[in-house]
């Protein structure tokens, strides 16, 4: 399959479940999708045997306060899961976005059970939760890293004071 | 993907630390008896946050950082992010500087291999291998130093193009260097292809069959190991592949000794391709200019590296730095399909199995097993390793 026809597979495929697409560059096909019809998406991409998931970004959508002249309202802080879909030199991207005040999507372990370690990351990173995942343990975070403080969001700048030495988390000093 | 706890099996914890060789990561295995039965995989103990810190640095300094991820496939991290950054500036480095780039690729998966098939020898037992090979390494190790002044974090890359060439004196001591590795490679696959003992460690073990591997989207030699032709090379070709093609090397079988054929035999592969981009390297000049803000857009840059598929997401917002970067190593992939098809294997294979995926740190130093009346028994990783060579004995 060239890049064209694998694109055009993937666009005739995914038709019913998103409320947009583009192609970005020649090998790209950007899908948007909401929450609820990944897993359909996913369902029909698998069945047709249509490329791997290769990676899930998380990216992070701060919220803009309204602009002082009113024309910008204001917009809501969000989150945007990118599945990354690979057939050859052909990439499909999955987009789902998530509201800051509802970020909740599910779990695509069912269909894909190797996607637990990217959502995993996405999980713990992010702060998005994927319903239903198999397992949520801490992937790449210590153990003792904060509830509610997720590090590649943008609001996060780094601690005010410095974190606990080994010490005082009760480990043997070196 | 999960360890179920139950009163009747053995939960095996391996690592996380390491203080010499690989990197920690920290696996427990649930065993019945030999048998295991489930697996997890719990990494972070090295977590240095580069995806945020790349927000924090423009576009240029974020080079040399992306190249420290990882000590021995550097080359290739600092390739894909300047192939993302020129496309995203929409720029294209001239063809010397595309050669010289997917020269120390395979330079890079030379050392990289050679590294990975003394691992694998020392954790089956085998140390006469693994000193061979990693005497034998030093030659490529010497040669990425005379190209570069490095033996790692070679920093051959700019954003636009490379900062070293290669001259006809550097390009006849590669060609003898090659030919000298060549030649000892024929030795390597004649011991792991006909030698019993060895045989008897790697012939059906830990096999993932082409459907398995396929199902678990696994990237790099442990797919191609089971049939599976994926490569980016051939794929989506970048920087000069599409100038210099590659033949994909495959193998049936799906087991250990798969993995060392397939990896043997690309190294065949990058020595033929080395001495035909010095036979044909193209003239001219070495970068061009890329601007130091970059305009806003979104981009993926693919590659592969010694261990399989590479990707990386780049986001930029028109200023000097990214908005995002996403770096998806191809270990995490095949430690996906490792923990899946874990499942049902014996324990004592574990520490070939797992150097055979070629991990980015495999390394694991400490070990409990944990019995039902919790009373726990401290091992090391060499315990494993010692106990793996002795069931086999």
């Amino acid at each position: 399959m060239d890049i064209t026809e694998a694109l055009q597979t993937a666009q005739d495929l995914l038709n019913q479940w998103t409320s947009g697409m583009n192609t970005p560059d020649l090998s790209r096909l950007d899908v948007l999708v909401a929450p609820k019809d990944l897993k359909p998406a996913l369902r029909i991409l698998q069945k047709a045997h249509w490329g791997y998931l290769s990676a899930i970004t998380g990216i992070d959508h701060p919220p803009v306060p309204a602009s002082p002249d009113g024309k910008q309202p204001a917009k809501e802080g969000s989150l945007e899961m990118l599945y990354h879909f690979c057939e050859g030199a052909a990439i499909t991207t999955l987009r789902v976005s998530v509201p800051y005040t509802l970020p909740v999507i599910p779990s695509i372990c069912e269909i894909l059970p190797y996607a637990t370690l990217y959502e995993r990351e996405a999980n713990e990173l992010f702060g998005v939760t994927f319903r239903g995942a198999p397992n949520t343990d801490h992937f790449v975070l210590p153990d003792d890293w904060p509830d509610g403080i997720y590090p590649l969001r943008k609001s996060f700048t780094g601690f005010d004071k410095p974190q606990q030495s080994p010490t005082d988390r009760g480990l043997p000093s070196p | 993907m999960e360890a179920k706890v139950s009163p009747q099996k053995f939960i095996v914890p391996i690592g996380p630390q390491h203080p010499a060789l690989k990197e920690p990561g920290h696996f427990e295995f649930t065993v019945e008896g030999e048998v295991i039965t489930g697996a997890t995989v719990r990494l972070g103990y090295v977590h240095r946050g580069i995806e945020k810190s790349t927000e924090d640095r423009n576009w240029t300094q974020n080079l040399y950082l992306l190249e420290r991820i990882c000590g021995i496939c550097s080359h290739i991290h600092a390739t894909a992010y300047a192939l993302g950054v020129e496309a995203l500036a929409d720029v294209t480095a001239p063809p010397r500087a595309q050669a010289i780039r997917t020269l120390v690729c395979e330079l890079e998966r030379i050392h990289s291999h050679m590294l990975w098939l003394g691992v694998a020898a020392h954790e089956g037992g085998f140390d006469t291998l693994f000193m061979y090979s990693w005497r034998d390494r030093e030659t490529v190790m010497d040669l990425l130093e005379g190209l570069s002044g490095n033996r790692v974090n070679y920093s051959v890359n700019v954003l636009g193009g490379v900062k070293i060439d290669v001259d006809e004196k550097q390009a006849t001591a590669i060609r003898k260097g090659i030919d000298f590795l060549k030649e000892r490679t024929e030795h390597y696959m004649k011991v792991v292809t006909t030698d019993e003992t060895f045989l008897g460690r790697t012939r059906d073990v830990g096999t993932m069959t082409y459907d398995q591997a396929d199902a678990l989207a696994a990237v790099g030699p442990t797919a191609r190991a089971s049939g599976i032709a994926r490569d980016i090379r051939a794929d989506a070709p970048y920087a000069a592949y599409p100038q210099f093609p590659i033949n994909v090397i495959t193998e049936k079988g799906g087991d250990l000794a798969a993995r060392f054929i397939v990896r043997i035999n690309e190294l065949y592969e990058a020595y033929r391709l080395i001495h035909e981009i010095l036979d044909k390297m193209p003239t001219g000049e070495l970068n061009t200019r890329v601007p130091r803000r970059i305009p806003e857009n979104e981009t993926i840059s693919r590659v592969e590296a010694p261990r399989g598929e590479l990707f990386y997401y780049l986001k930029s917002n028109g200023s000097e730095k990214p908005e995002r970067v996403k770096v998806r190593t191809p270990s995490i992939c095949n430690w996906a399909t490792v923990m899946n098809f874990a499942i049902g294997l014996k324990l004592a294979d574990m520490p070939m199995i797992l150097a055979g995926i070629d991990p980015c740190f495999s390394c694991s130093d400490r070990m409990v097993i944990i019995n039902r009346s919790n009373q726990s028994q401290v091992w090391s990783w060499e315990d494993l390793r010692q106990y793996g060579i002795k069931h086999y004995r």
